[in-house]
């Protein structure tokens, strides 16, 4: 089961699991392994663990009223389902976590722009009934929300290319460059993780590519069959950029105005600064594409190494601003720099 | 060997759902396994208090009843314990299952799994696999920072807290009283919104921002909590996005896509540049700044020279 996050043994989530499955056996007599593992969501050695500790439950550890439960591996037999009277195995109510985590993240998926207008229909279906049964549960579901951003229209082609197999071509803007490249991707999958994303088998590059929605300018969905290559899928948990480990490496110097830098830019180090600022170190693919950090930095920071990237921001600067001398010759608001205040913000927003 | 605390919770909870009378504390150590063996009284009550606090996080309903000559009873009463019906088709039960795996915080990841479970317990349907996806879509709400799950609580139980916040553009973290009214993902950070104490006034922060842990404070909220909490407005705002003027800028011919996604007006000048107005909030400055030689701001005036200003600074390096 691909995609499954890996879930730590814990007594907590086990005992909560357990309570369930007791009433979901009592009304399956020899029920498959397989099916009950997949009903609850977990491993088939996960539910055999349970079934391990359930014949140790009981109201007593006394005289026979234990769980006798027990596997040959492939069904579940439950020998004494009387031990549990049919009332102490009725369902249980959601707890305030159970009715926030499920809620919130219903709502949530709701608001997917280009979710398929059925299952939208569906889930809001689902999250009041769910609201219904969780009643003063979900109460402390409202302190939490969570807005998932995509282009909606560029979502929905993506969403069908994927169901229908079917090639994409794209105009897509890369900030690096600062340029629109038109490209033919095979999609293997959306990901929302803030901002929503495809992942494609990119046929210009010939390789696997993450591609953000919000920089898709253009999009077609073309009559020739997708055709991906097998690929193992990511997990993409820690992050969609994942720099590798032969990436050549930037050292950036930044004041306290530039801090921002390391919350944005997953980095391999950032040291503290006698002036409360950071010296951060990070590795790229494309040093040259951080030319737009440098600029953007301003007195906030500057690039340390490599000097190639430092220069060629220095370069661009000037350049810039002699197109300003050259328009600008009565130097309308007095000389720069005169109202430091101007550059408290630090803000930047991917 | 120890007996494991899974086991432990199980058979308590068992015992307290399965009595329709309260049962002492002493009755209870009798009839777990587990309780037998914790040695010392003290031992003993320790682990009691524990796992009660354990089974109600579960949604576990104990009540505490005390008899006519003053001995405390516990269980859990079947009408309050109980689901009430619901039925879920099966479109319902594959959009739930979906859901309950995007969150990637191990709490909310497993409460969001119990939670489907108790579902799957009372009939939930399952002729469509849920932990297949329906849909290409794999949504995920990231959770990174160690500040969530505290806020999270506290949020809940309504419970003030003490942090250290460093400041966007500070160097020092500095400590905050905070009545935490709720907590919002957007753009896949986390802010929580609440009242500062010491600053008497509702504030928005962001937790990659709170260094050191959250603590509890024992009190209860002074200042009232409003009907709806904006943190998504509060942070367009740092962020730049509620511009309330335009400005003119030239744009090399090509460049810029962004800046012409979001253009009210272009004209093409012909010489290889385009002229073009912006919408103008807080921080067009510094995204103007990194087009570097392909965009001149025309107006106005103080836009400009934030831009020179800029420039300047990077020029000398």
């Amino acid at each position: 089961m691909a995609g499954k996050p890996v879930r730590a043994v814990n007594a907590i989530d086990q005992t909560r699991r357990m309570l369930s499955l007791v009433t979901y056996l009592r009304e399956r007599p020899g029920a498959r392994v397989e099916d009950v593992a997949r009903a609850f969501g977990i491993t088939e050695d996960e539910l055999v663990s349970d079934l391990d500790v359930l014949p140790m439950c009981g109201t007593s550890f006394r005289g026979g009223d234990l769980l006798d439960i027990d596997t040959d591996g492939e069904r579940i037999w439950w020998h004494n389902p009387a031990a549990l009277g049919a009332d102490a195995a009725e369902p249980l109510r959601l707890a305030a976590d159970e009715a926030t985590a499920l809620l919130v993240a219903a709502r949530a998926v709701a608001t997917l722009p280009g979710l398929r207008e059925s299952d939208r229909q569906a889930l809001l279906r689902a999250t009041a009934k769910v609201e219904t049964a969780a009643g003063e549960a979900a109460g402390a579901s409202s302190r939490l929300s969570v807005t998932f951003e995509s282009e909606g229209g560029v979502f929905a082609d993506v969403d069908r290319a994927i169901s229908e197999r079917r090639r994409l071509w794209i105009r897509y803007y890369s900030p690096a460059r600062d340029e629109l490249t038109e490209r033919e991707i095979d999609p293997i999958r959306l990901v929302s993780v803030g901002h929503t994303y495809v992942e494609a088998w990119c046929r210009r590059s010939e390789a696997r590519r993450t591609f953000r929605l919000d920089r898709v300018a253009e999009i077609r969905i073309l009559d020739e069959p997708s055709a991906p290559p097998e690929v193992e899928l990511r997990d993409l948990s820690e992050g969609l950029v994942q720099p590798a480990a032969e990436d050549p490496e930037v050292v950036v110097e930044v004041g306290p105005g530039g801090r921002w830098v390391a919350e944005y830019y997953p980095h391999d180090s950032a040291d503290e600064l006698p002036d409360g600022g950071l010296r951060i170190t990070l590795r790229t693919p494309d040093p040259a594409s951080l030319r737009r950090l440098a600029l953007r930095l301003g007195r906030d920071g500057r690039i340390v190494s490599p000097p190639a990237l430092a220069d060629s921001a220095r370069r661009a600067a000037r350049e810039a601003l002699s197109a300003y001398d050259g328009v600008d010759a009565a130097g309308a608001h007095g000389p720069a720099g005169t109202d430091p205040g101007r550059h408290d913000r630090q803000e930047r927003t991917r | 060997m120890a007996i494991a605390k899974a086991e432990r919770l199980m058979n308590l909870a068992l015992c307290l759902l399965g009595t329709r009378r309260p049962l002492s504390k002493r009755e209870l150590r009798e009839s777990v396994e587990a309780y037998l063996e914790a040695g010392s009284d003290d031992a003993f009550n320790r682990m009691f208090e524990r796992d009660k606090d354990d089974l109600r996080e579960l949604g576990l309903v104990i009540e505490t009843v005390e008899s006519l000559d003053g001995e405390i009873g516990y269980l859990a009463r079947r009408d309050s314990n109980r689901l009430p019906p619901i039925t879920l088709d099966a479109e319902e039960a594959a959009a739930l299952g979906l859901a309950a795996k995007v969150w990637q915080q191990a709490r909310l990841a497993g409460a969001a799994s119990g939670a489907l479970q108790k579902l799957r317990a009372a009939g939930l349907p399952e002729d469509v696999d849920p932990y297949e996806p329906h849909s290409a879509l794999e949504p995920r709400i990231p959770v990174h920072e160690a500040a969530f799950e505290p806020l999270m609580l506290a949020c809940r139980d309504r419970r003030p807290v003490v942090f250290d916040y460093r400041k966007a553009n500070a160097a020092q973290p500095g400590p905050r009283n905070v009545e935490p009214w709720a907590l919002e993902c957007w753009r896949g950070h986390w802010y929580l919104a609440g009242f500062d104490r010491d600053r008497g006034a509702e504030r928005v922060f962001r937790l990659s921002r709170i260094t050191g842990k959250v603590r509890s404070r024992g009190a209860r909220f002074t200042a009232p909590v409003p009907d709806v909490v904006t943190v998504r407005e509060t942070v367009a705002s740092w962020a730049g996005e509620t511009a309330d003027r335009s400005a003119l800028i030239r744009l090399r011919s090509g460049a810029g896509y962004p800046l012409r996604a979001k253009a009210t007006g272009v004209r093409e000048l012909g010489d290889g540049w385009d002229e073009l107005e912006i919408p103008y909030g807080h921080g067009l400055d510094a995204w103007l700044v990194e087009f570097g030689p392909d965009v001149v701001v025309l107006e106005p005036a103080e836009l400009r020279a934030d831009v020179v200003d800029r420039l300047r600074a990077v020029a000398k390096g």
